[in-house]
């Protein structure tokens, strides 16, 4: 097998970064705001397989990045949380979570 | 580390990359959201599978734990509790569509760019003296460090975080008959 | 010898005399003048009294001191404070600037206007304004002083300027009358479009003084636009040298006869004449001070200040003169047809304006005698025409009209009035032994002994036309039967009026009689001088004989009532419309104005103005407003079109980096 197909650094990164712009993708996309969530969760995913892989990859002996992942996850979580809370009230209020329809601030 | 053997390594990456682009693909341009959460459970599962590859099973486990068990389900009772008789579709408009097109795939094109340029690292080392327990070990140890490399300060503030956002969703959140449903 | 002398107190601060007016121009204007009105006219003549007698011992001081020195009397700054500083070279001071003929306007200027602030309280008594009044009169006077001791053009120009709004504010000082208002703007703008000759000549020497300055390297004590250092020898000679190219006339030429145009509009000349018969719509004690007296010579003033100027041009002197002469016969001639008292007045002074100009267009360096001679019959015009201002202000006061023939028989009514506006009458005809005698015939005598037979000429007959229309004034005025009901109701004026008309009567008796041809001479060479009390018969002859003829002829149509003048007008009926109507040179200005400067000039530059100009400005805020409300439209308040923005922003700006990072 070729050298240039063994996965290395370079490989980890273009695929987390690919993640990564998916996940921008469907921020910018999505109607519900759920969904609009859902992308960021995707986004941020990418971000803490990111630090692992970089963590193996230039500092093999230490667990720093999985230490900074799990940060990513809680605090993503704490985010996610809060933010379904406010689409919960919101929808009670407006019968809808249509990103869209949520235009106030226009002008 | 768990795989000792480049081939296998290799396929395995790239299976699983293909799996999570597929997902995620998949994922944001489903107009169906209950199918777009199964989606995500996906990738985050995937990604999970990730971490193994890379030697980290503590996050591989804490990923499936916290995201897709708990998360990708706060997400779809979010989506239970949101959801008016019809809105199932969920499709924004072309121009919409391609102009996130275009500033996504300028991202991703910048990125690819600056990596290529940087002296990267080829192969993947070998963990010196590795087993899969002292992995989690470490990290434990590290979080209760209070020394300079310690994550102490930020593991508190953390668990401050999660109480904030546990209390602040049930005010946002609570049903409250007299005001017509709204909190407060 | 500015320093080295040990000057009086009063000479040292000569700025007090400017200085008081001006401080009670602002006392009575701001504080005095709504409360009480009395009090108003009585400080405003206070100081301006106070400001005569300094200027008397000033003039006593000058003359005793220096008299005695053998090299006549000098030309110095006596008191001066730095203003704008350029550069080195070129420095602008603040300053008094003693020299004969300061002193004698100094004197001239305080006296007159002292007497009419005193008429003043009298005649503008009941009116309303009657503070504001005194205030305008009072900064006139502090204007009209503060030009006198200039000691540079650009001081000069500035009181020039200042004199020039306190004409305009007096002449309108009965706003409420359309004609006032329009009088008033017609003397600024006329003037003031003749400063414009004026400050291109100043600029046009200032250059050129400055360019020779180092070389001529007169030190701090005179800079560029100084007097004194303007009439040096040396800086005449290196200015005369330039040439301007502009038909072949030297650049010193050039720039003084731009000078002049700024004294011909203040001194009304002809063709900037227009404004003067106008100005009379003031009061008349304004008309008294400002359009007879102070004001007017203004002009004439700047001409004998810059008179070595004027010498070293070819030529320059000569358009003085013949401007002066024609002005002088034109208005002599306007003069005896007009029916309104005042007017008659005014064009009489225009005509004796013309005969000051003509005098020191004909004088030279060698010979000096036209600027003694002009001098001094500022000196003495200044009192009898302030004088027959003043009592034909008494006669208007009396019967309540302007016109000559509203009037009548008044000499039994108001005998002192009578009596004093007589005196001026004969005064400004020349009748011997009055002051107006001497001046004129030194005019006449320079111009026939300097040559000059065709300026001698015209001089000759204006004086004759000048007692004809005196004598016309008086006798309608005077003689015969009251005209009118107001006429027969007539009483004589208070004695606040009578008392200026008294001291202006006796100086225009015994004017004549001051030495001023010791005092005020232009020349260092010494030449022969007439003394007063040898007259040159060869002039005071004809002068006296054409001016016995011109009463005789008024006499003979008007002393009784008879119709011969109206037959003469109705026989030329023609030739006297126009010479009633001023020659139709106001109507020529009107057209010209109106048909030709304000569609083809003033619109087109005001349509540039308004489109151009504001529409740039215009133009600016609404560009402004434009790009505000499009891009306005980006605000939708979605929040992915912010995203959508944001994170294109970050990708955009992250390959602009790095391209730039490339190039470099």
């Amino acid at each position: 097998m070729s050298n240039l197909l063994v996965p290395g650094a370079f490989h980890w990164l273009v695929v987390s970064s690919l993640l990564f712009s998916i996940g921008v993708y469907g921020l910018l996309t999505r109607r519900n705001a759920v969904g609009v969530l859902m992308s960021v969760e995707l986004s941020l995913n990418s971000a803490a397989l990111n630090f692992v892989l970089l963590n193996r990859f230039f500092a093999p002996g230490k667990v720093d990045g999985a230490i900074m992942a799990l940060f990513i996850v809680t605090v993503a979580a704490a985010e996610a949380v809060v933010g379904m809370a406010i689409f919960v009230a919101l929808y009670r209020q407006r019968k809808s979570v249509d990103v869209n329809r949520m235009n106030m601030m226009s002008g | 580390m768990l795989v000792g053997n480049e081939t296998l390594y290799t396929i395995l990456f790239y299976a699983l990359s293909l799996a999570a682009v597929l997902f995620a693909l998949l994922m944001v341009c489903t107009k169906k959201i209950l199918r777009s959460a199964a989606y995500l459970m996906a990738v985050l599962s995937v990604t999970a599978g990730y971490y193994m590859l890379l030697g980290q099973e503590f996050m591989a486990g804490v990923q499936i734990l916290v995201y897709v068990g708990g998360i990708v389900v706060l997400f779809i009772f979010a989506v239970m509790l949101t959801r008016s008789v019809e809105l199932d579709e969920d499709k924004p408009t072309l121009g919409r569509r391609l102009l996130a097109l275009l500033v996504s795939v300028l991202l991703f094109a910048f990125s690819v760019v600056m990596f290529s340029w940087s002296e990267l690292p080829v192969l993947l080392p070998g963990l010196p003296g590795s087993s899969s327990g002292s992995a989690v070990a470490e990290i434990g140890r590290r979080l209760l460090d209070t020394g300079p490399t310690g994550y102490v300060i930020p593991f508190e503030v953390v668990s401050l975080l999660l109480l904030a956002a546990l209390i602040g969703s049930i005010a946002v959140a609570k049903y409250d008959s007299s005001s017509g449903g709204g909190a407060r | 010898m500015t320093g080295s002398v040990d000057l009086s107190f009063v000479l040292a601060n000569a700025w007090l005399i400017p200085a008081i007016p001006f401080f009670s121009f602002l006392l009575v204007g701001l504080f005095i003048r709504p409360f009480s009105e009395r009090l108003s006219g009585f400080i405003a003549t206070g100081a301006v009294a106070v400001s005569a007698i300094l200027a008397g011992i000033l003039a006593w001081d000058y003359v005793s001191f220096f008299g005695r020195a053998s090299d006549g009397y000098p030309a110095f700054v006596s008191w001066s404070a730095e203003w704008l500083r350029y550069q080195e070279g070129l420095v602008v001071n603040v300053g008094t600037l003693i020299d004969p003929i300061s002193v004698m306007l100094l004197v001239v200027v305080t006296l007159v206007s002292t007497m009419v602030h005193l008429y003043s309280i009298g005649y503008m008594h009941g009116e309303r304004g009657y503070g504001r009044y005194f205030a305008f009169l009072n900064f006139f006077t502090f204007s009209m002083l503060g030009l006198v001791l200039a000691p540079n053009i650009l001081q000069m120009y500035v009181f020039w300027e200042l004199v020039g709004a306190s004409s305009f504010f007096l002449i309108g000082f009965y706003f409420e009358r359309p004609s006032a208002v329009a009088a008033s703007k017609k003397a600024f703008i006329v003037t003031r479009f003749a400063d414009l000759g004026f400050l291109l000549g100043v600029l046009i020497l200032a250059y050129f003084g400055q360019h020779f300055f180092t070389e001529v390297s007169a030190g701090a004590a005179e800079q560029p636009f100084d007097f004194l250092y303007l009439t040096r020898p040396e800086v005449l000679g290196k200015l005369a040298s330039v040439g301007s190219g502009f038909f072949g006339v030297g650049l010193l030429t050039f720039a003084m006869v731009l000078v002049y145009m700024g004294a011909a509009g203040k001194s009304a000349m002809f063709p900037l004449h227009i404004w003067l018969p106008d100005a009379m719509e003031g009061p008349t004690p304004v008309s008294a001070l400002i359009h007879a007296a102070t004001m007017v010579v203004a002009g004439v003033y700047l001409v004998a200040r810059m008179f070595p100027v004027f010498a070293a041009t070819s030529g320059g002197l000569n358009v003085v003169a013949y401007v002066g002469a024609f002005t002088c016969l034109f208005a002599a001639v306007i003069g005896c047809v007009q029916d309104d008292i005042k007017r008659v007045l005014a064009f009489s002074t225009l005509s004796q304006l013309g005969y000051m100009m003509l005098a020191l267009g004909i004088a030279s360096l060698e010979n000096p005698a036209g600027y003694t001679a002009s001098m001094f019959h500022l000196f003495t015009h200044a009192f009898f025409k302030a004088l027959l201002f003043l009592a034909a202000g008494a006669m208007i006061h009396a019967v309540h009209d302007n016109e000559i023939w509203k009037m009548g028989g008044l000499a039994k009514k108001m005998p002192f009035t009578h009596a004093t506006f007589l005196i001026g009458a004969l005064a400004l005809a020349g009748i011997w032994p009055f002051a107006g005698f001497f001046s004129k015939d030194e005019i006449l005598a320079a111009a026939l002994h300097g040559g000059r037979y065709g300026i001698f000429a015209i001089g000759v007959v204006a004086a004759g036309l000048t007692a004809f229309y005196m004598s016309r004034i008086y006798l309608i005025a005077f003689w015969g039967n009251a005209r009118t009901d107001k006429a027969s109701h007539a009483h004589e004026a208070p004695l606040v009026m009578l008392v200026p008309l008294f001291v202006l009567a006796l100086l225009s008796i015994v004017g004549g009689f001051i030495p001023l041809d010791k005092i005020v001479n232009i020349s260092s060479v010494g030449v022969q001088q007439h003394g007063h009390a040898g007259i040159d018969f060869m002039v005071a002859i004809p002068s006296t004989v054409i001016a016995l003829l011109g009463i005789l002829a008024a006499w003979g149509l008007y002393a009784k009532q008879s119709d011969t003048a109206s037959m003469l007008a109705d026989g030329f009926s023609g030739l006297y419309m126009t010479v009633k109507r001023k020659f139709y040179i106001d109507e020529v200005y009107l057209f010209v104005t109106r048909k030709i400067i304000f569609p083809y000039i003033a619109q087109p530059i005001a349509w540039f103005d308004r489109h151009v100009v504001d529409g740039g400005v215009n133009l600016s805020g609404w560009s402004a407003r434009i790009c505000g409300f499009g891009l306005s439209f980006l605000q939708t308040g979605q929040v992915q079109t912010y995203g959508v923005w944001l994170a294109g922003g970050a990708a955009g700006i992250g390959i602009l980096v790095v391209t730039m990072l490339l190039w470099s």
